[in-house]
């Protein structure tokens, strides 16, 4: 056998671990679970519109206007207005913007160091032990905890709550891609790519990663709610974005003043998230049982 | 169970080095000099230059983290830069509410969960099923903040049925209606994982041989599924709670800061907003540290839930 013809085998083996099913095939029975779509319908509508946040939003969220203040919802301020007449309606579009930005990199970034890690783990033994250590100390410490840190040596800021929820994202990603790696390393065809000599940076990438990968995303996918929930509680705690930035979980914990007064200025931005988390998670779950059921044990 | 317990204390220890390290560097990363915080902006340098020898900065930064090690270890964690008092002494006021809240919290999470988990289970594929994982799911999706303003905004200010500032006393001298609503928002987020994880535990047990040799033994249905069922489901329950510390250190921080309970949550974002390192610093490494704490009694549990565990 060649090596050519190995690297496509290794490529195609699907019994060495899940591989992505053709995109068409899995939309389709991703879109045949009706819960599933419903939240693929709202992310979707949620992630549109804080693209688009300039053109959609109705007003400027940082435009205050003090003959309007704390207006519940009207047919002109579909949210209402807050304590310094603000449109919450757009402010929310932009607060999510913000917040699923916090979701998104930490996800990305903390999936890449973590995938990295588990793989080099389980790629070379004598890294496992250390990388392993590594993992064990940074899960000791819990992401408000690291987001708290951050903010105490750097000063609060959405840079600090990215840092935190990177380093959270970091140690459980790099277990499953550990765990993932370690069933791949055990196939016929990492002996074979070895035995031809192939190089161990091509097994790594080629024949270890490229069949741990959707693994990894749907695990990626799983977080993906609770990432933006952490992201979230930073927020609120006054760690992350700082006023006037729109952030969903500020923009609540600012509302928090007006409590009594005003209920939908605190309420409406936590209504937000709990939408949001809940579509990431139905739309997760939904994902994971299509792509990889095994991962639900 | 001796030697797994000493096992665990040992794999514990470098987590343990890991974050008296992490917290150490809190103070030397600090963009700001301490010594210039503490010496104040219109110091002279010769009175900066003596504290910064009376803390010991200008030493190599290993001796520093010894010191660092051996002044924690006898109680000593410097003194807040805004109040002047020890930072241990402080901490030692807020662990107490701490522990109350986190207990409470879970005293209403634990046994709610495993009841809404073993119903669903039981009545797999029914309406019942369905209601509770829609409502666990909805649960795992709500930021903890969502559930602290509702209950402060209907049961603490309308209809003004419970107290949601503050902590009046400890429970035993009077202080239990000002715990109920901190306690429910903490627990709220723990319910949905504990019941999605003992339905599956439970579903898992009720397909075993010995839950069908007990049916086959006549046992009512009550027994199987209570003493046979749910114990032995016990066991990942007990596994998800430990990996849950994280979520309820998290919570009780954003709880504590909500309902202005005065525990080391609430020291640390406090001290954090106004720049008070040592105090930020001690706060952080309990945290930690009970985070630690957590996870070792959850491993000893497991071993005596799970005798097997034991042998292996």
């Amino acid at each position: 056998m060649t090596a050519e013809t190995l690297h496509a085998n290794a490529a195609s083996d699907s019994a060495a671990g899940p591989t992505l099913p053709g995109r068409a095939h899995l939309l389709r029975r991703l879109m045949r679970d009706r819960i599933a779509a419903a939240a693929a319908l709202v992310l979707g509508t949620v992630v549109l519109a804080a693209v688009f946040a300039p053109l959609v939003s109705p007003y400027d969220p940082y435009l205050t206007d003090l003959t309007k203040v704390m207006r519940p919802p009207d047919a002109q301020h579909w949210f209402g207005t807050d304590n310094t007449g603000r449109d919450i309606f757009s402010r929310t579009i932009y607060g999510a913007r913000n917040t699923l930005m916090l979701g998104l990199v930490g996800v990305i970034f903390g999936g890449l160091f973590g995938g990295v890690l588990g793989i080099l783990a389980a790629f070379y033994q004598r890294l496992d032990g250390p990388i392993m250590r590594l993992v064990d100390v940074m899960l000791a410490f819990p992401a408000i905890l690291i987001g708290l840190a951050v903010a105490a040596i750097f000063g609060a800021g959405l840079a600090a709550v990215v840092i935190a929820l990177v380093v959270a994202t970091v140690p459980d990603v790099a277990r499953v891609a550990r765990g993932a790696a370690v069933g791949v390393m055990g196939q016929e065809f990492m002996e074979a790519g070895r035995a031809v000599g192939v190089s161990d940076r091509t097994l790594m990438w080629r024949y270890l990663t490229l069949n741990c990968i959707s693994t990894i995303f749907v695990f990626l996918t799983l977080r993906f709610g609770q990432i933006i929930l952490i992201g979230s509680a930073l927020g609120f705690l006054g760690m992350g974005a700082q006023p006037p930035t729109a952030e969903l979980g500020m923009m609540a914990a600012q509302g928090r003043d007006f409590l009594f007064m005003a209920p939908h200025i605190a309420t409406i931005p936590s209504l937000a998230i709990f939408v949001i988390v809940l579509a990431a998670n139905l739309l997760g779950d939904a994902m994971r049982d299509v792509l990889d059921p095994r991962l639900q044990q | 169970m001796g030697r797994q317990i000493v096992h665990r204390l040992l794999i514990s220890f470098p987590a343990l080095l890991g974050v008296l390290f992490l917290c150490f560097c809190l103070l030397q990363v600090v963009p700001a000099d301490p010594a210039i915080i503490i010496a104040g902006p219109d110091a002279r340098q010769e009175t900066i230059d003596a504290i910064r020898r009376d803390l010991g900065l200008d030493r190599p930064i290993i001796f520093q983290f010894v010191d660092y090690i051996g002044r924690v270890l006898r109680g000593d964690l410097g003194r807040s830069i805004i109040s002047n008092k020890m930072v241990s002494e402080e901490l030692a006021h807020t662990i107490g509410p701490t522990v109350e809240l986190m207990l409470g919290g879970m005293l209403f999470a634990v046994p709610i969960g495993l009841f809404l988990g073993t119903l669903a289970a039981v009545q797999r594929g029914g309406m019942l099923d369905r209601i509770i994982m829609a409502f666990s799911v909805a649960g795992v999706s709500m930021p903890i903040f969502f559930i602290g303003l509702l209950l402060i905004q209907y049961v603490g200010f309308k209809w003004a049925l419970l107290p949601f500032t503050g902590r009046t006393g400890p429970v035993w001298a009077g202080g239990l209606p000002s715990l109920v609503l901190p306690a429910l928002t903490l627990g709220s987020v723990l319910i949905g994982p504990i019941a999605r994880l003992t339905r599956t535990a439970v579903l898992e047990v009720l397909g075993a041989d010995f839950v069908r040799t007990a049916r086959a033994k006549g046992l009512r249905e009550a027994t199987v599924i209570l003493h046979h069922a749910l114990r032995n489901a016990l066991i990942p329950v007990v596994t998800l709670i430990g990996l849950q510390a994280a979520f309820l250190l998290g919570g009780a921080v954003v709880t504590e800061t909500m309902f202005s309970w005065p525990g080391v949550g609430r020291l640390a974002v406090g001290a954090i907003v106004s720049s008070d390192f040592p105090t930020a610093q001690g706060a952080i490494m309990i945290l930690a540290i009970a985070f630690l704490v957590i996870n070792l009694i959850v491993d000893v549990l497991y071993v005596y839930l799970d005798p097997r565990v034991q042998r292996s």
